[in-house]
């Protein structure tokens, strides 16, 4: 095992740990972290044994092992940047929704009520500032 | 305002009492502060109802904006002129309004104009009219600013597929069921294209009335560049893949 080998292998095993720690405490969905410790999982086995990722390679019709690995990470960085761009579309949208109620609801000068108030909130109303209309 | 219903409508600013009830105007702005205060002077004059959606300013067009406008809505952040379009017809459908008018806040429409735009959907002729500078007369416009309006137009009937003298105009009006059918969801400038699928899809009827627009160097400052609108026409194209 070269130098390369034993320092990738050593922060992937951390970061394996980590992904199955934040699992059991609860810091990601068991969904999340499960994805996440097979994806270090993976890594590490390809780093420690090229040449297992040759064989499957070889299963699937391309030359060399990290043609494979490169080709996957390609795959994955492609799914992941969509992936975060609907989230953040859908954020935007989230936003935009929020900051709508927030200037219906603060409108000046306030509007008044299309409907008439619920019982309960005229009853509050009326204890409590009886010279509102 | 007494409703002619003959093809010669005249541009008007004649006082309150003349309006229909019901006619909210919505003002969406950002930044325009120096701009808004002398618009919504002249609104307000005629219309008693405009609602002012300020869109996250950081100049202080809301406090320019409470001096003259009916209501002043305020986005905390700033969200788009489409999403600060959907908050003034969403607000003003809550308040009642019978029919909607959009007018842009950097003055580069007139008031006249506003009751030209609500007469063939005051005669129950359309549901939407949609404002062209192209059917009407403008003052001043630059020769490239046309020429990337005719794309626009362009640009429209092939991916609309309707055809329209003038796509990417802030001034229209609707009738309260035509505005209900509105829901913009492209925040930025492609709501523009995104408006007139709605209405292509609403199957309401609708009309472009010609409106003068005033090119002042202050709207043109605050306008589309060129390189702006090949960026809206990208926004709109991804919005409509992946919504």
């Amino acid at each position: 095992m070269n130098l390369f080998q034993i320092l990738a292998i050593a922060i992937v095993t951390g970061l394996l740990a980590l992904s199955l720690v934040a699992t059991v405490r609860g810091w990601a969905t068991r969904r999340e972290g499960l994805v996440w410790a097979f994806v270090w999982l993976c890594t590490g086995v390809a780093i420690a044994r090229p040449d297992l990722t040759v064989l499957v390679a070889g299963a699937m019709g391309i030359g060399r092992g990290a043609d494979l690995v490169l080709y996957c990470a390609v795959i994955v960085m492609l799914i992941g940047f969509f992936m975060v761009y609907a989230r953040l579309r859908r954020l935007r949208r989230d936003l935009t929704l929020l900051s709508r109620h927030l200037a219906i609801r603060d409108a000046s000068p306030t509007p008044p009520p299309t409907n008439p108030p619920c019982p309960a909130a005229k009853q509050i109303d009326e204890k409590h500032y009886p010279q509102r209309p | 305002m007494s409703v002619d219903c003959s093809n010669n409508i005249q541009p008007t600013t004649r006082p309150h009492a003349d309006v229909p009830a019901g006619v909210f105007v919505v003002v969406p702005a950002y930044n325009e502060a120096p701009a808004i205060g002398a618009v919504l002077h002249e609104l307000r004059a005629v219309y008693p109802n405009v609602v002012v959606v300020d869109d996250g300013s950081t100049d202080g067009t809301a406090e320019v904006a409470r001096i003259a406008a009916t209501y002043v809505l305020r986005h905390p952040i700033n969200c788009g002129q489409g999403a600060a379009l959907q908050t003034g017809i969403d607000f003003a459908l809550l308040q009642g309004a019978e029919f909607i008018v959009t007018f842009d806040a950097d003055g580069q429409h007139r008031v006249e104009d506003v009751a030209v735009l609500l007469s063939p959907i005051l005669c129950g002729e359309c549901d939407f009219t949609l404002g062209s500078r192209f059917l009407g007369t403008c003052v001043g416009i630059p020769p490239l600013r046309r020429k990337m309006l005719r794309l626009g137009v362009l640009f429209t009937r092939l991916v609309n597929g309707v055809n329209l003298t003038d796509a990417h105009n802030g001034f229209r009006a609707f009738s309260r069921r035509a505005a209900q059918r509105i829901n913009l969801r492209l925040d930025r400038m492609a709501h523009a294209t995104e408006l007139i699928d709605q209405i292509r899809l609403s199957g309401l009827p609708f009309k472009e009335v010609p409106v003068q627009i005033r090119y002042t160097p202050y709207s043109l400052r605050k306008g589309q560049s060129t390189r702006g609108a090949i960026r809206i026409a990208l926004h709109y194209l991804l919005g409509r893949v992946l919504l």
